[in-house]
């Protein structure tokens, strides 16, 4: 049921995304920039419905898979666009976004959920709410800062390098762009703190252990480190290029380590077993 | 039938010396004077000038264009090998393709259709505009308006410090809180200073190596002056530094730049070298969060806002023919007019005198409520008689047909364009402007509303 909600949702992503690019396209129709809004608006309500009647079909398993996972950082994307664009107006950051949530979407269509039993009852932890929802939103913002910065790195390109293409003239002053990095790295980087803070208490609950060495907590934690500097090189005055191109790298981090860590079975007690394995190696 | 039609004479940059040009060029009270003239010679029954620095031209609607050269002729004795001369549609396409900044020297600009909209102003103020230029100016600006609206002709930047003013927009986004740096005082440097400080940076600091010149400098730009030796600190301060001094070898070195940006803590800065030979070491440009550029880089804007302009032309001139069309299609249902009108005017005079006569005989019999049946009545066979025959005409002269309006003045007696229905054609030239207008608020697009009747 919740995968055909899912499906409603992405066509209006399509739509979303159509409106979007049709306006990076030809700036003057600002009425395309409208609907996009609107079809986002529309497909991110549609994806709650598909995420709740979901949860109450597998009691939230679902997001221990990468599939479900992806689906959650999406809906969260879409969100915080949704209200970036409310304070800042950016719609050619929407033509940078939607493809990407409509690429990251497509596979989630197809098959059911990697663990459709229900979760089991003991797990059912509001830490682990938690972690699972700030973990999501955390992603979902670096996942914002990583269009962003990318935006800035084609901007750069065009502006220092004089060449005044089709992009110079559509994309936001690189001054903002830098800004609006830094303040999603940042929000992203409290955001993830909890999740992991978080996770640790849900850890120290079910496993006994808040530190493992599972690869899942090491990926998180080198992450966390890496975006906590970030944030850190931000106050001793790094920005611009440099700052996008480790914006683009923490990005790849997060979602290389999310693709690989679930795609491998059992490597990580992260990927939907609860925890009744032992860890594969390490301290337990 | 009437052999009136639309002429146009003139000269413009394209065919015409500016030695020439200055001499027919008029404005003013001789502008005013010349239109009366014009309007007074022989068979010109109305007529505008368009007069700028780029172009003359005389339209009149009259039986020929001899009037207009003559005005010419009679002011500069050479100007007749510069003239070029259009009658009907296409004197009609040549003022759509005028206004709409087709046939401009710099596509696009914007500066001729409010040219045009004056000269149009002005022959209505001496009443040398009468219905059928009023009309004819209205689609001009129309058919311009839409060029503006529907392609990208006039976007883009064509001078050196509107580019300055879009680079700076593209890094910073605005300059509150930012400091604009003026070193030397070369023209164009003094002009983007000014265009800059339009995007509301905080200071102007102007600097020049003779003091005397700097302080005049910082007055014009409402700035304030440094001296020269200070420039390493300037550079500091200053988030656009504009340079044109009339050194021959580099003011800012890469080593200057290098230091200014350790000293700056790598907070981006742009560099405007407006100066011949460069003031700039293009190895600046190299460094990170330096963005340097020179009058080659600027006038590389400016050429390729002039290339993608010649593009969008060629959708401009698509609507400027579908205008030109319409326009010429109205025209050809309004000739059917003159009859139409005679025709109805003769049976409403037939109608009135029957329903006098009827009344003189047994109108006491009637009261007020009777007499007046009587009266509607003939009206009402009037326009029933009528109604099948106005239509077919409308139609027929729509698609181009004469014949019908000549047949129907032939059969009824009537003279095909004896009485000018001058009132009428404004009145209706108003009412289309209106749908139009109406069509337009509601967001559709009307390549004429005239054709759609």
């Amino acid at each position: 049921m919740s995968i055909v909600i899912l499906r409603i949702a992405a066509a209006l992503y399509a739509g979303a995304a159509a409106a979007y690019i049709a306006y990076f396209a030809r700036p003057r129709h600002a009425r395309a920039a409208t609907i996009g809004f609107w079809f986002l608006a529309a497909a991110f309500g549609v994806q709650a419905v598909a995420i709740g009647v979901g949860c109450a079909e597998y009691g939230g398993a679902d997001f221990f898979g990468l599939r479900g996972g992806l689906v959650l950082v999406i809906w969260f994307a879409a969100g915080a666009y949704l209200l970036l664009q409310r304070f800042y107006h950016l719609p050619t950051l929407g033509a940078f976004i939607t493809p990407v949530v409509l690429i990251v979407l497509v596979p989630a269509l197809f098959g059911d959920p990697a663990h459709p039993e229900m979760m089991p009852e003991r797990l059912r932890y509001p830490a682990l709410t938690a972690h699972i929802l700030a973990a999501g939103l955390g992603v979902a913002l670096f996942g914002i800062a990583f269009a962003a910065a990318a935006m800035y790195l084609l901007q750069e390109r065009e502006v220092k390098g004089k060449r005044f293409g089709a992009l110079f003239g559509r994309l936001p002053s690189l001054d903002a762009l830098d800004r609006m990095v830094q303040r999603l790295v940042r929000a992203g980087f409290v955001v993830y703190t909890v999740a992991l803070v978080a996770g640790t208490i849900t850890a120290s609950a079910v496993w006994k252990s808040a530190w493992s060495w599972d690869p899942q907590q090491v990926a998180s934690l080198v992450i966390w480190i890496l975006y906590g500097g970030m944030v850190q090189l931000r106050h001793n005055g790094w920005h611009g290029r440099r700052y996008a191109l480790l914006t683009l790298v923490g990005f790849v981090l997060v979602l290389g380590s999310m693709v690989s860590l679930k795609a491998v079975p059992g490597v990580t007690r992260h990927a939907g077993d609860y925890g009744m394995r032992p860890p594969a190696g390490g301290a337990q | 039938m009437s052999a009136r039609d639309l002429f146009l004479v003139g000269l413009s940059h394209k065919s015409a010396p500016i030695e020439v040009r200055e001499r027919v060029a008029l404005s003013g009270e001789a502008l005013k004077s010349a239109l009366l003239e014009l309007r007074q010679s022989d068979g010109v029954e109305e007529a505008f000038i368009v007069s700028t620095c780029n172009r003359v031209e005389v339209y009149v609607r009259a039986e020929g264009d001899a009037p207009a050269r003559r005005f010419f002729t009679s002011r500069a004795a050479n100007a007749g090998d510069h003239l070029y001369a259009k009658g009907g549609v296409e004197a009609v396409r040549h003022l759509f393709r005028v206004s709409a900044s087709v046939d401009s020297m710099i596509l696009g600009e914007q500066q001729i259709l409010g040219q045009v909209k004056e000269a149009y102003g002005l022959a209505s103020a001496v009443q040398a505009a009468g219905a059928y230029v009023s009309r004819l100016c209205n689609r001009a600006f129309a058919t311009a308006k839409r060029v503006r609206t529907e392609t990208e002709i006039g976007r883009g930047t064509i001078s050196m410090s509107q580019v300055a003013v879009e680079l700076v927009e593209k890094i910073f986004g605005d300059l509150k809180g930012r400091a604009i740096l003026l070193a030397g005082a070369g023209k164009m440097g003094t002009l983007s200073a000014k265009a800059l400080a339009d995007l509301g940076a905080d200071r102007i600091l102007v600097t020049n190596r003779s003091p005397e010149r700097g302080l005049a400098l910082a007055d014009q730009v409402h700035g304030t002056f440094r001296q020269w030796e200070e420039l390493p600190r300037l550079l500091v301060e200053a988030d656009v530094v504009i340079v044109s001094t009339g050194a021959p070898t580099y003011v800012l070195t890469r080593d200057a730049v290098a230091a200014a940006m350790k000293a700056r803590r790598h907070r981006s800065i742009c560099l405007i070298d407006l100066a011949v030979p460069r003031n700039v070491d293009p190895a600046a440009a190299e460094l990170g969060d330096v963005y340097a550029y020179d009058v080659d880089d600027m006038e590389k804007v400016v050429e390729s806002t002039q290339a993608a302009r010649k593009g969008e032309a060629t959708r401009a001139e698509a609507i400027i023919e579908a205008e030109v069309l319409a326009f010429a299609k109205e025209r050809e249902t309004r000739a059917a007019l003159p009859v139409l009108v005679n025709l109805r005017r003769r049976a409403e005079a037939i109608a009135r005198a029957e329903a006098e006569r009827t009344l003189s005989q047994v109108g006491a019999k009637l009261d007020d409520r009777g007499r007046r049946s009587v009266e509607a009545m003939a009206q009402a066979i009037v326009n029933k008689l009528l109604h099948g025959p106005t239509a077919r005409l409308k139609e027929a002269a729509a698609s181009g047909d004469g014949t019908l309006a000549g047949a129907a003045a032939e059969l009824f007696g009537i003279e095909g364009d004896a009485a000018k229905p001058a009132e009428l054609d404004r009145r209706e030239g108003e009412r289309r402007e209106g749908e139009r207008r109406e069509g337009e608020r509601r967001g559709t697009s009307t390549p004429s509303a005239a054709s759609n009747e």
